[in-house]
């Protein structure tokens, strides 16, 4: 396949609000289940596992008219909530058995109640994470938890998952995550051959897509990249943070680059990656993931800093990136990340390095705001 | 005649007047200082180790009543904070940014912070705030959000552990040690003020109801909230009782002529509660039952403090916030208060800076009025904020729903 | 018997009478401004002007809108979500839901047989969606607030809107117009996005068809067809529709009266 070919793959995949692929996956495996999994980060490995399809949520995009959730969610709550719930209410979620949601923050605490409520044919479970993560029994606890959720997906499916099948999912997940990460790796170094526009199309379009399949969709782009040809531009290099959950439109991300930036570093789509380095399989597999899930360092808003502050570790990512700034782009009214900004901009402040504000919406229609914003920022830094 | 009107609302402020007393010599005398929230919090440990307990959520509100609230929520906005975010936590991290000093004098600095976050999620990101502030330790709690009908046995274990672990640090920034004899007899003297509350509460029951559910017990539970533990706490409670009994014997209640009863969802607007109460007032509504009052620990349903089992019961506690328990179970307590407490309507009061209690409010406002039958009405301010209060809004929305249900009544009988 | 309703509402305050019979007999809108207790009376006075009757003939007077309990020659106040209910039942009997588009505040109103108001929604403190927010685009556009519902219906290629926020709106515009859109195709962009806030707050009190659109912005044309288009049933709206809550007011004033005059009942 072409490059291209793949992109517009990817695209296809990513603009199917109607989850037409996972239709197709379920017509493929007959009798299989698919549950929907709300960001940031849910341990997607029980649900293959247990012969299901996860299936990432990322809202509605720009793509979807808001018909009925307006009338349910007031207008100072995220986006990403009412095109949720938008996508059930307009018969979008047919195709799916069940939802996920983590305990990232209080409005997916009460989207998933009122996910429950209006959608009766689903089954919805909300899973803990864990946010003491220094308490001696903090792993043991996770890992009756994630067990606790294993059942329930074990009685949706009817059958009871081993520990070989989790160890095999766990496998294919740490698959997934690895080339990932060879694909920001290659992004940090070539960032004029693979925009952040099209890593997100290839991180997102596993949203639809098996484990298994998804990894070689982005192994093959992964070698065909290296073909790529292009030239750098001048441009300065910046760390976007602050997108982990609703995502911001691809004209966006695009926008910002075309003023002037190569985003070489970023929190977009966090959750597929949270974990950055393999789980390694031991013995007890679920274990393994409690233990993977509590001990590994992946910063984001909606885990509590101790140990390592937000704001320090932002810092160091800054640095090791070599970047030029830090665009704090966050989505309007989400509060983990509002909160944040404020520590977050101090401690740039402090260490010197170049920032700047942005909000997004993912519904929104119009980039000149942002973009002028965007080049205001870079020509104070190649002017500076 | 009455020998105990106004007990209720006097005493509280002479327990209140003494605690910010004690609180503001704190420092000076070098005695321990924590901070910690309203919500499931674990103060019987804190004062087994001697802390003196500042819980920033109430400052909040104080200010709020105070009229002192916008200033501090500006200051902390333009130290960066968003329009969009808790007012709650801008008035008080304006309160720190000022060095302490509020409408009632000096707030000592903590030796610890004690973050249990059944309230919100949003609590964690205060108290990360304020330990980057003061620089001292801060312990988070966590709280697994009551997700079932049960709450698992490997939960409760789970926030058993932290709690020693908790114990420990206390420990060390205190220098004192644990009796686990005096922790008993805290836990006890907690389990009896709960014994008492819930009979207040309950006295709502009655037709007319002596009692204000909502706009006199978000006063009332403050000693419940903060003070718990203390043979004052106790002692509070028999007298708020004792009123309430003196009440019902003279015949006398929180308005003059009782015609509506409503089940009110949702925290009060602080900076202009009296405007609020108002609007409820001309129509002669007593909220005879609310869920605001339940934020602290849910104790009506047998829920207690346990001197047997002092952690486990600590811990059951500090799982059991109203905002900690999912919608469903949320929704089925406003069910059994409309049928218990006899509600004509529910009123919900959807607040910008409370998404833990906002969002989802439509959606139970549905289920009341599809699958029940119960006449619900929506609106909308702050409980922080005095910028997002509109009186006259408000009022065309309370008047219009009373109106209404004053039209059914009529043409009924 | 003559009574008679006012209307004092955000931006206009409107006068109606009305007849024992139920003919109206006279009507007046004028601007609310700065004084709001002068703008009552001027409503009053015009209205009476424009039926040729004297004051002393209303027998009682109803205030309703924001400023009801500053129509200090009323008799009684009652809120204009009760009032636009009754009106619309009265004037377009078998009305099931209102909608009421006004300067500030768009409200939702399910009704009864009778007129009673079975349940009403309002949108949110800022002015999304309502009548501000197309005042913000007929302005930086340097049009007339009259004229754009029907600019709006030449558009052949509607823009997607998406923010409907009063503050932000104008930029969005902008930024239409720098890439060269139609005005007519931002403006009925602009209407969609009003109709699609509509809706979400007519869903929350149960949409059911026989809807009365009533309110100062009920007068644009463009907005009665972006609703119908959204809802994908007929809107009822008429020359009467901004008066509905002073005619509703009026209604109100009428049984009050015949109330107060039934023997033994006073």
């Amino acid at each position: 396949m072409l490059i291209a070919e793949i992109f517009d793959r990817c695209r296809a995949l990513v603009d199917d609000t109607d989850l037409s692929t996972v239709a197709a996956w379920k017509a493929a495996h007959p009798g299989a289940k698919a549950i929907g999994c709300f960001p940031v980060y849910v341990p997607t490995e029980l649900v293959h596992a247990a012969g299901m399809l996860p299936v990432g949520l990322v809202g509605g995009g720009g793509h979807i008219e808001m018909d009925h959730a307006d009338s349910l969610v007031q207008s100072f709550v995220c986006s990403i909530s009412r095109s949720t719930l938008e996508l059930g209410m307009t018969g979008r979620f047919r195709n799916l058995d069940g939802l996920l949601f983590p305990s990232i923050c209080d409005v997916a605490r009460n989207l998933s109640g009122m996910c429950s409520r209006n959608f009766p044919a689903l089954w919805v479970d909300y899973i803990h994470l864990p946010q003491n993560r220094a308490s001696a029994g903090v792993v043991d606890y996770y890992r009756s938890e994630l067990a606790r959720v294993q059942v329930g997906l074990d009685v949706l499916a009817g059958r009871t998952t081993t520990f070989d099948a989790l160890a095999a999912s766990i496998q294919a997940f740490n698959q997934q995550r690895a080339v990932l990460r060879d694909l920001h790796a290659f992004r940090r170094s070539f960032p004029w051959l693979l925009s952040t526009e099209e890593l997100h199309l290839l991180t997102n379009a596993g949203s639809v897509l098996d484990v298994a399949e998804h990894t070689n969709l982005l192994q093959e782009t992964l070698n065909l990249l290296s073909m790529r040809k292009g030239k750098p531009k001048d441009r300065i290099r910046v760390l976007l943070e602050g997108a982990f959950c609703e995502q911001p439109p691809l004209e966006l991300m695009k926008a910002i680059e075309e003023a002037g930036c190569w985003i070489v570093e970023d929190d977009l789509l966090l959750g597929r990656r949270w974990l950055a380095t393999d789980v390694t399989l031991n013995g007890d597999p679920l274990r393994a993931l409690a233990e993977s899930y509590v001990r590994q360092d992946t910063v984001s808003s909606v885990r509590h800093e101790r140990p390592r502050r937000r704001a320090d570790s932002l810092v160091e990512r800054a640095r090791e990136a070599r970047v030029d700034g830090v665009l704090l782009c966050s989505a309007k009214f989400c509060e983990p990340a509002l909160f944040d900004q404020v520590l977050l901009r101090n401690a740039l402040e402090q260490a010197g390095i170049p920032h700047l504000a942005l909000e997004f919406e993912e519904k929104m229609g119009v980039f000149e705001t942002p973009r002028t914003q965007v080049e205001t920022f870079v020509e104070s830094i190649l002017f500076a | 005649m009455a020998l105990y009107q106004d007990l209720g609302r006097n005493l509280q402020k002479d327990l209140l007047a003494k605690w910010y007393g004690d609180l503001a010599l704190a420092n000076e005398r070098k005695e321990p200082v924590a901070y910690l929230f309203v919500s499931g919090n674990v103060e019987e440990l804190l004062q087994a180790y001697g802390f003196h307990l500042v819980y920033p959520e109430i400052n909040a509100l104080q200010c709020g009543i105070k009229k002192a609230a916008g200033g501090f929520i500006q200051k902390a906005e333009e130290a960066g904070y968003s329009s969009d975010v808790c007012g709650y936590v801008k008035n008080d991290v304006g309160i720190a940014l000022a060095g302490g000093k509020w409408p009632l004098g000096n707030l000592p600095k903590p030796d610890l912070l004690v973050c249990t976050y059944a309230g919100c999620t949003t609590y964690m990101k205060w108290f990360e705030a304020l330990a980057q502030h003061f620089e001292c330790p801060l312990f988070v709690l966590d709280v697994p959000f009551v997700r079932d009908e049960d709450v698992p046995a490997a939960d409760i274990a789970y926030v058993v552990t932290q709690l020693r672990e908790l114990s420990v640090l206390c420990q060390a920034v205190t220098g004192r040690t644990l009796s686990e004899e005096r922790l008993r007899e805290l836990v006890r003297l907690s389990a009896e003020a709960e014994d008492l509350w819930v009979r207040v509460l309950e006295m709502a029951k009655r037709r007319p109801s002596p009692l204000d559910g909502f706009f006199e017990a978000v006063f009332f539970m403050a000693p419940i909230n903060v003070l718990r533990g203390t043979p004052e706490c106790v002692a509070y409670y028999e007298g708020v009782l004792r009123e309430m009994e003196e009440r019902v014997s003279l015949g006398i209640g929180p308005i003059p002529e009782e015609k509506f009863r409503v089940v009110l969802e949702g925290p009060p607007p602080w900076p202009h509660f009296r405007a609020f109460w108002d609007l409820f007032k001309r129509w002669g509504v007593t909220c005879v039952a609310s869920t605001y009052p339940r934020v602290g620990g849910i104790w009506d349903w047998g829920m207690r403090h346990d001197p047997e089992r002092p952690w486990e019961s600590i811990a059951t506690h500090a799982m059991n916030g109203y905002t900690n328990w999912n919608l469903a179970r949320r929704q089925a307590m406003m069910r059994r208060f409309v049928a218990e407490y006899h509600a004509d309507a529910l009123v919900l009061h959807s607040v910008k800076s409370c998404r833990a209690f906002s969002m989802g409010m439509a959606d139970t406002r549905e289920l009341f009025l599809r699958e029940d039958r119960l006449p619900a009405l929506f609106i909308e301010s702050d409980l922080a904020d005095p910028r997002y209060f509109s009186e006259a809004q408000l009022r065309t929305r309370v008047d219009a729903f009373f109106e209404a249900l004053e039209h059914r009544r009529s043409a009924r009988v | 018997m003559i009574v008679a309703g006012i209307d004092v509402g955000s931006t206009a305050t409107k006068g109606v009478l009305l007849h024992a019979d139920g003919r109206i007999l006279g009507r007046a809108l004028v601007p609310t401004g700065a004084n709001v207790v002068r703008a009552a009376e001027r409503a009053f006075q015009e209205a009476l002007r424009t039926a040729g009757i004297e004051d002393w003939e209303v027998c009682f007077i109803v205030g309703t809108g924001y400023g009801r309990y500053k129509v200090q020659f009323g008799h009684a106040q009652i809120t204009e979500i009760s009032c636009h209910a009754k009106g619309a039942q009265f004037l377009m009997p078998g009305t099931r839901t209102v909608l009421d588009i006004g300067g500030q505040d768009t409200k939702a109103i399910k009704v009864g047989e009778a007129g009673e108001v079975l349940d009403f929604c309002m949108n949110d403190k800022c002015a999304a969606g309502t009548g501000r927010f197309l005042e913000a685009a007929a302005g930086v556009l340097g049009l007339d607030l009259a004229e754009i519902g029907d600019v709006s219906l030449r558009s052949r290629d509607p823009l997607r809107v998406t923010n409907v926020c009063t503050v932000f709106v104008e930029s969005e515009i902008v930024s239409h117009l720098a890439k060269g859109r139609k005005v007519e195709d931002i403006l009925r962009g602009v209407h969609n996005a009003i109709a699609a806030r509509s809706l979400a707050l007519l869903r929350r009190v149960g949409y059911e068809p026989g809807l009365a659109f009533t309110g100062g912005v009920s007068r644009n044309r463009g907005m009665v067809r972006a609703l119908e288009e959204r809802l994908g049933s007929p809107v009822h709206a008429s020359e009467d529709s901004p008066f509905m809550g002073a005619i509703g007011a009026a209604l109100y004033a009428r049984e009050r009266a015949e109330h107060a005059a039934a023997p033994g009942k006073a």
